[in-house]
Parts: C-alpha cells; structure tokens; sequence
C-alpha cells in the first residue's frame, strides 16, 4: 500500500511525461538514425556501399564521357541499417540524426542524397584521376614529412609510384638483387658442357 | 442564407480525423511504432484530435504498413474501398513506399502507390514515434484541404 501511495506521490508532484512534440520540442538521442549523408570529398567511386545495401537504396552511375559518377542515395528506400558506413573505406558515409522524414507523394522521388563527383587532370601526367581527399593523404602519409600531401592527392597512380620509387632510389639500390635464374643457369650449363 | 448540413457537419468534425491501420504484410516494426504513437500517453496522438478506430467505414486518415504482399493485396484494397471518401492514405515505413529491403521479391505486390494513390509517405524501418506523428499532421492538412476547409 505504502508502495502505491508513493509512486501516487511521485506521479503527482512529477507533471505531464507526455513528449510535448508537436506542440513542443522533443528529445534527440545522439545516435538516431535519421538519413545517409555522402560526403563528396572522400568518396572514391569504389562501388562497396551499393554491394552492401541490403534495401537497394544506392546508385552509382558512371558518367558517359567517363568525366567523373554520381552517387544516389534513394532516402525512401535506405532502412538505415548502416552497413555502408560500415563498409565504406574512405569513411565517406555519416548517418545523421535528422528524423524529420514524413513528406508529401509529391517529394518522393526528390528526397535522395545526390552528388556528382568529377575526375581531375594528374598534376604530373595530365591523366584524368580522382583527387584523394586531403585528411586522407595527410593519414596516409603521415610518417612522411618529404612527401608533400597537397602534392600527391592530385597524382594518378603511377606517377605516384614513379615518385616513390625515386624518393627512395638509394634504399632500392642497396637491396642485394639476386642474378636473373637464366644467367644463373647459363655458366653451370657450359661447365657440364 | 441557407444553413448547409454538408458545411455545417464538415466544420464540426475537422478537429477529429479517425485513424485507421491497415498491416500490409508489415514485418511488425511499423506496426508496433504505430502502437506506441497512438496508444500510449507518451506520444499522445490523440491530442491531435485523432482517434484510433477499429472500422475502416468510420475512418478518415488510413496508416498502411508492409510491402502489401501477393497474399494481402486483395484483402488491401478491400478494406481500402471499405474507408468513405475523403480520405487520406499514409504510407508507414520504407516498405509500402518503395518496396525497401523487399522489393523485386516474387511475393509482393507493391509498392503500394501501384494499387492505391498516397498522399503522405513517412519513411524509416520503423519511423520514429515523432516522425509518424508528423505524417499525421500532414495527413490532416491533406484532409482538410480535401473538405475544402483549408485553401491551398
Ligand atoms: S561512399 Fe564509400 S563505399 Fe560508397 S563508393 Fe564512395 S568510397 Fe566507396
Ligand atoms: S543505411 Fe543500409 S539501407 Fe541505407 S543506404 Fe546504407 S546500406 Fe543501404
Ligand atoms: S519498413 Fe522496416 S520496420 Fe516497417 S514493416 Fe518494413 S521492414 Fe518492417
């Protein structure tokens, strides 16, 4: 009895536990998932959060020049299960927590997360490339201090490996090579002989 | 100046549209969230006027929930016929919107915009408490421009 008059006490002097929304503001959890946001500086085209989508929800749809992608994301097919945030190596995908989802037929096919994402000329071979972000490069190479970051983001693959390689000419001399097997193989052959 | 009946039982009744669910072959999810925005004290629907009713012949704001499976689709548009004009349909969660994780499955029949018109979409798998609720206000804008009440 005494049990009951306290949660009466308490239920009394506590006020309404209605949440006031729509009337009022309403309380947010900071994980909520609310919609994908891509973030078009760090994705690189790969295709992993189109494989991982279990509802279909992403597009990446290559341009017909080859000149760069558009990346969809359809909001009204996306069941927010984040498994291409999970998935995506550039850690380009952010769920925020904008809830405020419900919308009209007409909006539809309107509310997708959309970005055109276009390649850029190599700064050393002018061969169109897809330019890193650059928190990405200063993480890559960061245990590098004579590669300059702003510098490499814009290179395409190989020249990147060309300058590499050049960067470190003297260690790759040092590297004790071994013969070539058919030279190897050569004076053995005309000893027998 | 003529006292229509017609005007008169419209203005009387545009505080209170009566809800209606409809479970298309929902996988549940929808369908609690819908029951604990219209249920319980802490989502309170019913201070939008709302109120929750068990025939589809009193309603006038229909909740669809699921895919609408191969199964349901005729038991669907049924009860959808059953519900008097004006009405306004709502479709709950990503699935009768779009199919969601289910689309392209052999066994359903949706996206529900294919069998019946839908004037709100909440998204989500399942759509927050408070986001179902603002599908409800939309749905009420919607009908009250249905009724003529509000211009636009
Ligand atoms: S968002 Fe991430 S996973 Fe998707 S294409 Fe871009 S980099 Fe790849
Ligand atoms: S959160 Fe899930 S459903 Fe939504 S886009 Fe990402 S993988 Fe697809
Ligand atoms: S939208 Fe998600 S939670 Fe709702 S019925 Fe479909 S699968 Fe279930």
């Amino acid at each position: 009895m005494s049990s009951f008059l306290k949660i009466l006490l308490k239920n009394v002097l506590g006020g309404p536990s209605t949440d006031p929304f729509p009337f009022g503001p309403t309380f947010e959890p900071k994980r909520l998932r609310g919609r994908v946001v891509v973030d078009p500086d760090k994705c690189m085209g790969c295709g992993m959060c189109r494989n991982s989508c279990v509802a279909g929800a992403i597009d990446i749809t290559k341009d017909a020049e080859s000149k760069g992608w558009t990346i969809t994301v359809w909001q009204d097919s996306c069941c927010l299960c984040a498994s291409c945030r999970t998935y995506c190596p550039m850690k380009a995908i952010e769920i925020v927590p904008d809830w405020h989802s419900a919308h009209f037929e007409e909006d539809k096919y309107s509310r997708i997360e959309q970005h055109t994402i276009e390649y850029q000329p190599c700064a050393v071979c002018g061969k169109p490339v897809r330019v890193l972000s650059l928190a990405k490069a200063q993480e890559l190479y960061r245990n590098d201090p004579d590669v300059d970051p702003e510098l490499v983001r814009h290179m395409c693959r190989s020249c990147r490996q060309i300058k590499d390689a050049e960067a470190h000419v003297e260690i790759l001399e040092a590297i004790p090579r071994k013969a070539p097997k058919q030279d190897a193989a050569a004076p053995e052959a005309e000893a027998k002989a | 100046m003529r006292l229509d009946i017609d005007t008169c039982l419209k203005k009387a009744s545009v505080c209170s549209p009566w809800l209606f669910r409809i479970n298309a072959g929902s996988c549940n999810g929808c369908d609690v969230e819908l029951a604990t925005t219209a249920l319980i004290p802490r989502y309170d629907v019913e201070r939008l006027g709302c109120h929750y009713t068990g025939s589809p012949r009193q309603a006038d704001i229909v909740l669809v929930t699921g895919p609408v499976t191969i199964k349901m689709r005729d038991y669907v548009l049924r009860v959808w016929n059953e519900i008097p004009e004006p009405k306004v349909t709502v479709a709950v969660g990503i699935c009768p919107i779009s199919g969601g994780v289910f689309r392209d499955s052999y066994a359903i029949a949706g996206p529900l915009s294919r069998l019946v018109p839908v004037d709100v979409n909440v998204p989500g798998c399942p759509p927050r408490p408070q986001a179902i609720m603002e599908g409800v206000v939309l749905a009420k804008q919607i009908w009250m421009k249905k009724l003529g009440i509000l211009e636009g």
